[in-house]
């Protein structure tokens, strides 16, 4: 089972290693918005430092990869239920899940990774952040990044439609964004947007993310985020699976 | 027997918008016997019902009904046996563009259970049979249409398993790529491997197996040694195109050296066991009645002569 899994990931990171360029893509609209947008908004913070500022700002724009990386990771998938890759694993020796938990596992690399960059240009320009928040960051990463591929694939799988897939992962991205506070926290906002923002799993991580920056680690957020994303990716996982053996008919 | 299939039958519930669905029953009860070491072909036209047999016996689908045991093993209780019995080379290839050749082969190779050398030595091998080596590190969708076809039978190979599945193996072939796959086929059969291929290419079947069953609506409807069919229908053809053909139809049949009269639009068919003899006194009996000849054609009955006989249409027009 793990040796199925680890061999798919092999195979889908030699692919990223021959094409590194297109994840470093993914961070290139982060990183603007923490050069052009972060310094608008001085005075949304008490001091209305640079490093204030950073702290709260970089989490969403970590979260912005998750959702614009990561909900696309399916898209491949869908190629390959027509050119028959998909059906002659199906009917290989090969562990089923594995097909699916080795490419989730190359893109929870990958946005940690991205994750990595992001926070790199982020420290550049003034951030600070302890090893633990810095790690446990990474980790929360990870866990969105899994919830975020295994949805990916079981709309892929289950749709097996390009251009189905592109229109309902718009349609969900957008008010994802906005309703997670993203870009300004949702505190800021009305009471009814924050009682929206509560079931959005996405404010959790970026409310997680930004308690962590704060370093703030005890905060109630953080085991909340780590909790809710991990249950949404079991959910997602299992869908997925189910759909990649509905593939037959 | 290495594929034993007992009255199997496919239904998929289509959805037809709305809300609305409409069953298809795609596999109608086939029964199949495949001896160890055959060729055997399902041949049929398209939407006959030979992809959707293939995927049940090779697990892929599930049946509806019915049940098959292949290489030993129940296609649905045991799919994992099969499956480590089986090499499948679905009608899309299933050839990862985006990877080289030689990654999608480790990798099969490597899936069931060999070591990275083991795997390495078994790529190599296939690699200089079907002459890929020098492509081996190419992405896949750089290759033309016969090397990805030569890569997705070694993929499909790599295990050595004693059962093959090639569905339409040669469709989009040029000639020649066709040809050599055919070689590549019987080569299998040298080294005792079985293997099920379908095809709606007459020639396909004829040249290549050594039983076939011809798959029609979802159903046999006919099966046996190409030259045993062939031996149904009378062994040579007459093709005449002319006009009158009604009247032309009821004199034929009315040949005693004739078996058989098949009338299909404006060509007209008949079949004699010994068509060199027959040919003259025919014509002659058209010139009597004064029936004009368009063109004429004396041949061996095929295949699609098989086919027409058991289907009332021919397998040029069905496909």
């Amino acid at each position: 089972m793990l040796r199925h899994t680890s061999l798919f990931l092999g195979y889908e990171l030699r692919f990223l290693l021959r094409n590194p360029v297109w994840p470093v893509f993914g961070i290139v609209q982060p990183v603007m918005y923490l050069i052009f947008f972060a310094p608008l908004l001085g005075s949304t913070t008490p001091s209305g430092s640079m490093p204030e500022v950073l702290a709260m700002f970089t989490p969403g724009s970590m979260m912005m990869i998750a959702l614009f990386g990561s909900l696309f990771a399916g898209f491949g998938l869908i190629n390959e239920t027509r050119n028959g890759v998909l059906e002659r694993l199906a009917v290989s020796p090969a562990w089923p899940p594995a097909i699916i938990l080795g490419r989730v596992a190359k893109d929870m690399i990958t946005l940690v990774l991205q994750a990595i960059l992001v926070m790199g240009v982020a420290m550049l320009m003034g951030l600070r952040i302890g090893l633990l928040a810095f790690l446990i960051m990474l980790a929360l990463m990870a866990t969105t990044g899994l919830f975020a591929a295994s949805l990916s694939y079981g709309l892929a799988l289950a749709l097996r439609d390009e251009n189905g897939m592109s229109q309902i992962v718009q349609f969900f991205a957008m008010p994802l964004t906005l309703i997670a506070g993203l870009f300004l926290p949702i505190s800021l906002g009305p009471d009814w947007l924050q009682t929206a923002a509560k079931f959005n799993p996405l404010y959790y991580g970026v409310e997680a993310g930004r308690a962590l920056f704060r370093d703030d680690l005890s905060d109630s957020t953080i085991p909340t985020a780590f909790g809710l994303l991990a249950v949404l990716a079991v959910i997602t996982l299992i869908w997925s699976m189910r759909s990649l053996r509905k593939m037959a008919g | 027997m290495i594929i034993e299939a007992n009255d199997l039958r496919k239904t998929f519930i289509a959805k037809r918008g709305r809300g609305k669905t409409e069953e298809v029953q795609a596999v109608q009860g086939i029964d199949l016997g495949v001896e160890e070491g055959e060729i055997f072909a399902a041949l049929g036209p398209n939407g006959a019902g030979k992809t959707t047999t293939v995927r049940m016996l090779a697990t892929f689908t599930a049946p509806t009904s019915g049940t098959a045991r292949v290489a030993g093993f129940d296609v649905v209780k045991e799919a994992a046996k099969v499956r480590e019995n089986i090499g499948y080379v679905s009608q899309a290839g299933g050839v990862d563009d985006n990877a080289p050749g030689l990654e999608s082969l480790m990798l099969a190779a490597r899936l069931s259970g060999m070591s990275r050398k083991q795997a390495r030595i078994r790529a190599d091998e296939l690699l200089q049979a079907f002459s890929l080596s020098e492509i081996a590190n190419r992405p896949a969708k750089t290759l033309s249409g016969g090397q990805k076809r030569r890569f997705a039978l070694a993929i499909g190979l790599v295990t050595k398993p004693p059962l093959v599945f090639l569905d339409e193996p040669t469709t989009g072939l040029d000639p020649q790529n066709r040809a050599n796959l055919w070689d590549e086929v019987r080569d299998l059969r040298a080294q005792g491997t079985s293997v099920l291929l379908t095809t709606h290419y007459l020639d396909e079947a004829d040249a290549l197996c050594d039983r076939l069953v011809i798959i029609d609506h979802g159903k046999i409807v006919a099966e046996g040694t190409p030259t045993e069919l062939k031996k149904e229908v009378a062994g040579d053809v007459v093709t005449l195109r002319l006009k009158g053909i009604d009247e032309a139809r009821e004199l034929l049949a009315a040949q005693d050296y004739i078996k058989e009269v098949r009338a299909e639009d404006d060509v007209l068919r008949a079949y004699l066991d010994d068509g060199e003899h027959g040919l003259p006194h025919l014509l002659r009996a058209l010139e009597e009645r004064n029936l004009t000849l368009d063109s004429i054609s004396l041949d061996r009955a095929t295949l699609d002569d098989v086919f027409l006989r058991h289907t009332g249409r021919s397998l040029r027009d069905a496909a």
